[in-house]
C-alpha cells in the first residue's frame, strides 16, 4: 500500500556516517527536550526536516501547558561539524511504527546514520543531593561490548511488568535493529519529585557520555549553572516547607516514603516551581 | 524499509499452505465481555485448529512486552493476530484470532485507516484459501437479566442471508427489538470487517450474545454469551465442537457476575431483578407480564439509570 511521505526536507543536511540521537518532549525530567536542545545550540544545529503531525496526533485544538498553546512537534536536526542528526520529537498518539519508521528513514535516507542513542529518564526514589545513575539497554551484543568500554553495559534482565507497556525509545531501538543501525537506550535516574519539572543534573550524564564518544568538546557552564539554579530551588523549597524538608531527609537517610507522602513531594516541589517560575 | 516475508499478502505471514475447501472464516477481536473472542478461540481449540500464520503486526499495534538480557534488547512481543485452519468432514475453517483491535491511545475499538487496512488483510488471506462465507462475533448490550440464556443477535451483509439467519437457533434479527426498526451499530472490528466483505463481495453475518446492560462498564469477561454463539456456529456449519474449557469458564464467569451482583445495593438489585420479567422483542404470545407493566418497567429501569448518571 503506497502512503504519502509523512516528512518535511528542508535542505540537505550534508552529513554522512552520521549518529542519530534521540530525546522525546516531556520525559521524565525533561532530559530528552533539554538534551536536544543544549547540543543543537552547542554544536550550531540546523533544523532541516521535520515529521508533519497530521497523521500522528489528534489536531482537534491545541493543550494549554503553562499558560501557553502547545503543539506537536518532531524535528530533525543537522550538526555538520560534528556528524551527529538530532531528533527531537512529541509522543504520538497513533501510527507509532510508521512514526518511528519516518525519523529512521530520514536519518538513514538523508544523513547515513550508522548509529543511533535515545535518551530518557528514569524515575528513582534517591532523594537529588544523591549522584545521578545512568545505564545503557544496547541493541546487540556488539553495541554491548563496545558501550562496555564506557562503563556502561550491564548484565541485567527485564520484562514489561504485566499492565505496563515498553517505551517508545526501546520500539525505535528494536526497529533500528531491525535495519541494522547499531545502537543503545541511555537512561538517567530521575528523582521521582522532578520528573514533572526539569532535572539538569540528569541531563548532563548522556551528554558526558557522547561528549566524549564524539569528541564534542562540549562547554557544560550553561548546564552547570542551570543545575545549581535548580537546587537552589529545592534548598529554598526545603528550608521554607519543613514536610518538603523532612521528607527529603528520609530518602538522604534511606528510608521509604509512604504512597501519600510521595504524592505529597512531588506536588509540593511541582507548585513551588512554577510559583517561582513566575 | 525491511521488507515482509510473505506468502502472497503483503503484511501477512503464512507458516503453512494448506488446501482448503471453500472454507468459512471465522475473525473475531476482543470488545464488551470479550464475547466474540472467547467463542472464536473456544471453537478453535475444541477442533484442535492449526496455527496458519499472522499478520505483521507493528504496523498496527503498540508493543506490549520488552524483553531484555543480559543488558541487551532481545525482542518486543506484540498482540497476536493469528490465523489458524481446520480441515473437518464437514466443513473447512479458517480462524482469525485477534488479542487486541488496532486502536489510538486510550481507545477500545479501532476505527479509521488501520482499522481498515486490518479487515482488507484478514479478507486478503480468507480469499486467497477460496473463502465463501466469514462470520465475525461480538457483544450486544441488552436490557437482559444474567440468569436468563443469551439470544445471540445477527446482522448480515446481505439481505438475501436474512431468510436463512432466521433459521439459525436462539438469533434474532434487529428488526426483531423494539424500537428499533431493523437498525444499529457495531463499533470496531467485528462490524468494519461485515462492511468491507460486503464491498468485497463476500458473504458475512456478525453473530453477537447478549450480555447484560449492567455489566458492560465492568470489564468482566461473559462467558455464557459466548456459549451462545457457539451453539448458533455450531448449528450453522453442522458441527459438535464443545469445548470443556468453555463450559468451566461459563460457571467461572456466572460465579464473578453473582459475586458482582451481590455488592450492588438492594435498590439496585430490585430494579435489576425487573429484567427477569421483560422482554425487549417483539413477542407473539402474551407473557408472565402485560406490555403495559413491561413498559413501565424499562421507563423505571431508564429513569434509574439516568438518576444514577446525574
Amino acid at each position: 500500500m503506497l502512503e504519502r511521505q509523512p516528512y518535511k526536507l528542508y535542505m540537505e543536511p550534508g552529513l554522512s556516517d552520521s549518529c542519530l540521537i534521540v530525546g522525546w518532549a516531556k520525559d521524565g525530567g525533561r532530559i530528552g527536550s533539554k538534551l536536544v536542545e543544549y547540543l543543537a545550540r552547542e554544536l550550531r544545529g540546523h533544523c532541516f526536516a521535520e515529521i508533519e503531525p497530521v497523521d500522528f496526533f489528534p489536531l482537534g485544538g491545541v493543550t494549554v501547558e503553562d499558560d501557553v498553546a502547545e503543539f506537536p512537534e518532531a524535528r530533525f536536526y543537522c550538526c555538520r561539524d560534528s556528524n551527529l542528526v538530532l531528533f527531537h520529537g512529541d509522543l504520538p498518539a497513533c501510527e507509532w511504527h510508521r512514526y518511528l519508521d519516518s525519523i529512521l528513514e530520514v536519518a538513514q535516507q538523508y544523513c547515513n546514520a550508522r548509529e543511533i542513542y535515545t535518551v530518557g529518564g528514569m524515575f528513582s526514589l534517591s532523594p537529588h543531593t544523591a549522584p545521578r545513575q545512568m545505564f545503557a539497554i544496547a541493541g546487540s551484543p556488539d553495541m554491548k561490548q563496545y558501550l562496555s568500554r564506557y562503563g556502561l553495559a550491564g548484565d541485567f534482565d527485564h520484562d514489561t511488568p504485566p499492565g505496563q507497556r515498553p517505551t517508545l525509545s526501546s520500539f525505535l531501538l528494536w526497529e533500528a535493529n531491525r535495519r541494522g543501525v547499531a545502537g543503545a537506550g541511555l537512561w538517567t535516574s530521575v528523582p521521582f519529585y522532578l520528573a514533572a519539572v526539569e532535572d539538569p543534573a540528569a541531563c548532563r550524564k548522556p551528554l558526558e557520555f557522547l561528549n566524549t564518544r564524539f569528541k564534542l568538546g562540549i562547554d557544560f557552564s550553561e548546564l552547570d549553572a542551570e543545575i545549581a539554579r535548580v537546587n537552589d530551588l529545592l534548598a529554598r523549597a526545603r528550608s521554607t516547607d519543613p514536610q518538603v524538608d523532612g521528607y527529603v531527609q528520609k530518602l538522604e537517610s534511606n528510608l521509604a516514603l509512604a504512597e501519600q507522602e510521595l504524592e505529597a513531594l512531588a506536588a509540593k516541589i511541582e507548585d513551588y516551581f512554577k510559583r517561582e517560575r513566575l | 524499509m525491511p521488507q515482509s516475508k510473505v506468502t502472497g499478502v503483503m503484511g501477512v505471514r503464512l507458516r503453512k499452505e494448506p488446501v482448503l475447501n471453500s472454507p468459512v472464516l471465522i475473525a473475531s477481536w476482543p470488545g464488551i465481555g470479550n464475547i466474540g473472542v472467547i467463542a472464536a478461540d473456544a471453537l478453535r481449540k475444541a477442533l484442535e485448529a492449526e496455527q496458519l500464520g499472522e499478520i505483521e503486526p507493528w504496523d498496527f499495534f503498540y508493543p506490549k512486552k520488552i524483553l531484555v538480557r543480559n543488558g541487551v534488547l532481545e525482542g518486543l512481543e506484540f498482540p497476536s493476530n493469528t490465523f489458524y485452519f481446520r480441515k473437518t468432514e464437514k466443513v473447512d475453517l479458517l480462524f482469525f484470532i485477534a488479542e487486541e483491535q488496532p486502536t489510538p491511545v486510550g481507545g477500545m475499538y479501532a476505527e479509521g485507516k488501520r482499522a481498515y487496512q486490518m479487515a482488507n488483510l484478514v479478507l486478503d488471506v480468507a480469499l486467497k484459501f477460496g473463502c465463501r462465507r466469514a462470520y465475525t462475533s461480538g457483544a450486544a448490550v441488552a436490557p437482559v437479566h444474567h440468569t436468563m440464556k443469551p439470544r445471540v443477535w445477527a446482522v448480515p451483509n446481505q439481505s438475501k442471508l436474512i431468510d436463512e439467519v432466521k433459521g439459525y437457533p436462539n438469533t434474532i434479527l434487529m428488526s426483531d427489538l423494539e424500537g428499533r426498526l431493523g437498525r444499529g451499530n457495531i463499533t470496531g472490528l467485528n462490524g468494519l470487517l461485515l462492511g468491507v466483505a460486503r464491498k468485497r463481495g463476500l458473504e458475512a453475518v456478525c453473530l453477537m450474545g447478549e450480555i447484560p446492560m449492567y455489566l458492560q462498564g465492568l470489564s468482566v469477561p461473559y462467558p455464557k454469551a459466548s456459549h451462545s454463539v457457539v451453539e448458533v456456529l455450531n448449528a450453522i456449519l453442522g458441527i459438535d465442537a464443545t469445548s470443556e474449557d468453555l463450559v468451566a469458564a461459563v460457571e467461572r464467569g456466572e460465579k464473578r457476575v453473582e459475586e458482582l451482583y451481590a455488592k450492588f445495593s438492594p435498590e439496585i438489585r430490585e430494579q435489576l431483578d425487573k429484567l427477569r420479567y421483560v422482554s425487549y422483542t417483539r413477542s407473539t404470545e402474551p407473557g408472565p407480564i402485560t406490555e403495559e407493566d413491561k413498559r413501565k418497567i424499562l421507563e423505571e429501569l431508564d429513569k434509574f439509570f439516568k438518576g444514577k448518571e446525574d
